[in-house]
């Protein structure tokens, strides 16, 4: 397999999530690769990383806002986490449910590595329920509930470099529910030069996400609205934990790119997009990515039409009038909100046609017309270089 | 109790029920079992030292002639084929959905429970006790069955073959919840019993008759923020559980009144009963009863105290699906008094 051209490989297992041929596929070179080093596949059920023990063999986990008192046999919230007889287990640990190779601007990420591909994986389970989920199926499923296969990080690893994938996007679903499985695969793949991204709903608590910045190399982050009504009715959440999520990283200093699903009449109104668009600038800075994408029914909210265009293409405008410089609109292709302006000499300097890089003016990180400085990762060593800084606290300590 | 005097007591019981209104549902199932403006919903509450045992606890046999004294006693009819004929029909399929997630439903319980019914006519084939999944259902001690010969004992999960891992592609809304459901509830049965197990729950204060649905849907680890209000009342308010749900009967036989839903069995004692309704508001109500005087009896603070009040029951009346007042419910006590809990 891993002698496979690209477009074959491509052309095999096909595109979308869900494509369990391509599980199966990583799943055989995962099988082989172990018997020819004599390694025993992992199983998926894993001990926690972030939990506290509390008194007759309960837990409390750690991991996400929720902090879900689990009794023994019980699982939390996201349902793949269960406590057995006091010790907190993940049932996810790369029991994976959807792989792919994507496009990096299909997670999206849109000023980072533009053009290359990130082998994209995901398992069941999500710590939120958001009522327009784009995939169900998985995310709001058991792991029992879904076919899979389990695939140890150093064979994910393994296949992403087999692949030439510079990339391993954690997507789909909801990484924070596997984050076990992320944290060890991602810091295998900077040993081995691969890095890796978070797609995520940024519901994670403080001290995971600092371990996780660890070895990721750029996150993207769905910032669902900006209302707590929008989080408790629509997604069985509360913004304010995401709000801090995105300072955190922020204060990390890794790559992070926002999208926010426009869902019309619940979280569209001109008020509200300039409340987010205006919390961003101040902030994460004007040169945060951010991406407005176009809601279709699905799940259980069926009663509402698609995005307008108009909305997104105001949405756009709107926060770029806020101050943010890279603002595009998403699942429209050909809408010139897809691709990457100057904000110096208003050029194009990537120009994207749905999730394929068309054209690149981009020289150096910087505008080919008139030099300026494009912010975002461009080049696989930097964004293997990449060290979070430490928290504001301790630098103020004289940590 | 001498057999002699407790089968007297029974037949007391059973006049009393007989002067009352009807206890059990109707087989033609419809709306559910919420009795009409002032009535009251009845409650039968049976026990019996053989139910107390320690071990192996009571014999299918034994559980079925008391649940047959309790039908009697819930429907006033002299016999108890009579009486489990108001509720089911030879031609019905019937699930009965055990709870076997940490301290489960007796198998004995159960499988009484079907014999009982079975007594109208109702072929075993056509009986299915369930549960989520297999791995449960056997380490419950339950014995997996679908040869097509006998009552019949399946997860959930064996139906992955028919389709998206034995529950719904659709998913099916009712009030708060979204959720698939068990293909069992919906291709093999027409109707339901809760064959639940009276025990402490740390969130949600009790899981019994109503509770035991969470078995039925796909994703029950969305539904424990608030004390699973109003989520465990929403979950058996969708038409696919309130129009066939005909009975409760919960394993009171040894309850548990701390540290559930697991097992844990400090906090069990020998209880020795079944509580039987139609109205499975109302069992949950009088199960909760029992486990609030055993607390206070042992010392242990309310649930109330705790911070973890039983808050579904009143939606579940306000959603009409029984009776959570207990000023409202008659309680039938057959055997020794249903609220000394000793």
């Amino acid at each position: 397999m891993s002698g496979m051209a690209r477009r074959e490989f491509l052309r095999a297992v096909g595109a979308g999530v869900g494509a369990l041929s391509a599980v199966r596929a990583l799943a055989e070179d995962a099988a082989n690769s172990s018997a020819a080093e004599g390694a025993k596949p992992q199983a998926a059920v894993h001990d926690a990383r972030w939990f506290d023990r509390l008194p007759d063999k309960a837990v409390r986990c750690r991991l996400c806002p929720r902090e879900c008192t689990v009794a023994d046999v019980e699982r939390g919230y996201c349902g793949v986490r269960e406590n057995q007889g006091g010790d907190y287990k993940t049932l996810v640990y790369g029991n994976l449910c959807s792989t792919n190779i994507d496009p990096i601007e299909k997670k999206p990420l849109f000023h980072y590595l533009p053009g290359t591909l990130a082998l994209s994986v995901a398992t069941a389970g999500c710590n939120l329920e958001c009522k327009f989920c784009q995939n169900w199926r998985t995310s709001q499923y058991r792991p029992e509930q879904v076919e899979s296969i389990v695939i140890p990080p150093e064979n994910l690893v393994r296949a992403a470099k087999a692949r030439r994938t510079p990339t391993i996007a954690y997507t789909y679903t909801e990484p924070v529910v596997f984050a076990e499985y992320v944290y060890d695969t991602a810091a295998i793949g900077r040993k081995e030069g691969v890095g890796s991204v978070m797609v995520s709903n940024g519901y994670i608590r403080e001290q995971a996400m600092r371990e996780l910045a660890n070895v990721l190399t750029a996150v993207k982050v769905d910032l669902k609205a900006f209302t707590e009504k929008f989080y408790a009715e629509q997604c069985a959440g509360r913004l304010a934990p995401v709000l801090e999520t995105l300072e955190v990283l922020k204060d990390v200093g890794i790559h992070t790119e926002v999208v926010t699903l426009l869902v019309p009449t619940l979280n569209d109104s001109e008020e509200e997009i300039k409340g987010l668009a205006k919390w961003l600038v101040s902030h994460l800075g004007p040169d945060v990515p951010v991406h407005f994408s176009r809601f279709h029914p699905i799940y259980r909210v069926k009663n509402l039409p698609p995005t307008p265009v108009e909305t997104l293409n105001r949405a756009r405008r709107i926060s770029m009038d806020a101050g943010l410089r890279y603002v595009y609109v998403g699942n429209v292709p050909f809408n010139e909100g897809e691709s990457t302006y100057c904000p110096s000499c208003g050029k194009v300097v990537i120009r994207r046609v749905g999730y394929n890089v068309d054209s690149s003016m981009l020289k150096s990180g910087a505008c080919g017309s008139c030099g300026r400085k494009i912010a975002g990762v461009w080049s696989q060593e930097d964004a293997l270089a990449f060290k979070p800084k430490p928290p504001k606290e301790a630098k103020a300590g004289g940590g | 109790m001498k057999r002699r005097e407790f089968l007297a007591r029974a037949a007391a019981a059973s006049a009393l029920a007989a002067s009352a209104a009807a206890g059990l549902r109707c087989a033609a199932g419809g709306e559910p079992s919420a009795p009409a403006p002032g009535a009251k919903a009845r409650v039968v509450v049976i026990r019996h030292e053989s139910l107390a045992a320690e071990g192996r606890g009571p014999t299918a046999a034994q559980v079925r002639e008391l649940l047959d004294e309790a039908a009697r006693a819930l429907a006033g009819d002299a016999k108890a084929a009579d009486a489990w004929a108001r509720s089911f029909k030879p031609g019905d399929r019937l699930g009965i959905k055990v709870n076997c997630l940490g301290y489960p439903t007796r198998p004995a319980v159960a499988t009484g429970l079907a014999a009982a019914v079975g007594s109208i006519g109702l072929a075993p084939e056509r009986i299915i006790l369930w549960d989520r999944t297999n791995r449960e259902l056997k380490a419950a001690g339950y014995e997996l069955s679908d040869a097509g010969r006998g009552t019949r004992c399946f997860g959930t999960d064996a139906l992955a073959s028919r389709e998206n891992g034995g529950y719904t592609a659709d998913v099916f809304s009712s009030g708060s919840i979204g959720s698939l459901y068990s293909r069992i509830v919906v291709d093999d049965t027409t109707a339901l019993v809760s064959a639940c197990v009276l025990k402490d729950h740390n969130i949600a204060g009790l899981t019994c008759a109503l509770k035991n649905f969470y078995g039925s849907i796909h994703n029950p680890n969305k539904y424990h923020d608030n004390g699973c209000d109003p989520f465990v009342a929403d979950v058996c308010a969708h038409p696919l559980i309130r129009e066939r749900l005909r009975l409760a009967v919960c394993d009171a036989t040894r309850p548990q009144y701390q540290g559930g839903p697991s097992v844990r069995p400090q906090w069990q004692w020998p209880y020795g009963g079944l509580i039987v309704a139609a109205d499975p508001v109302a069992v949950d109500r009088i199960g909760l009863e029992i486990l609030a005087r055993k607390r206070a009896a042992v010392g242990l603070p309310s649930l109330e105290a705790g911070n973890r009040p039983v808050l579904y029951l009143a939606s579940a009346q306000a959603r009409g699906l029984g009776v959570a007042d207990l000023d409202r419910i008659e309680v039938v006590s057959v055997g020794k008094a249903w609220l000394d809990v000793g």
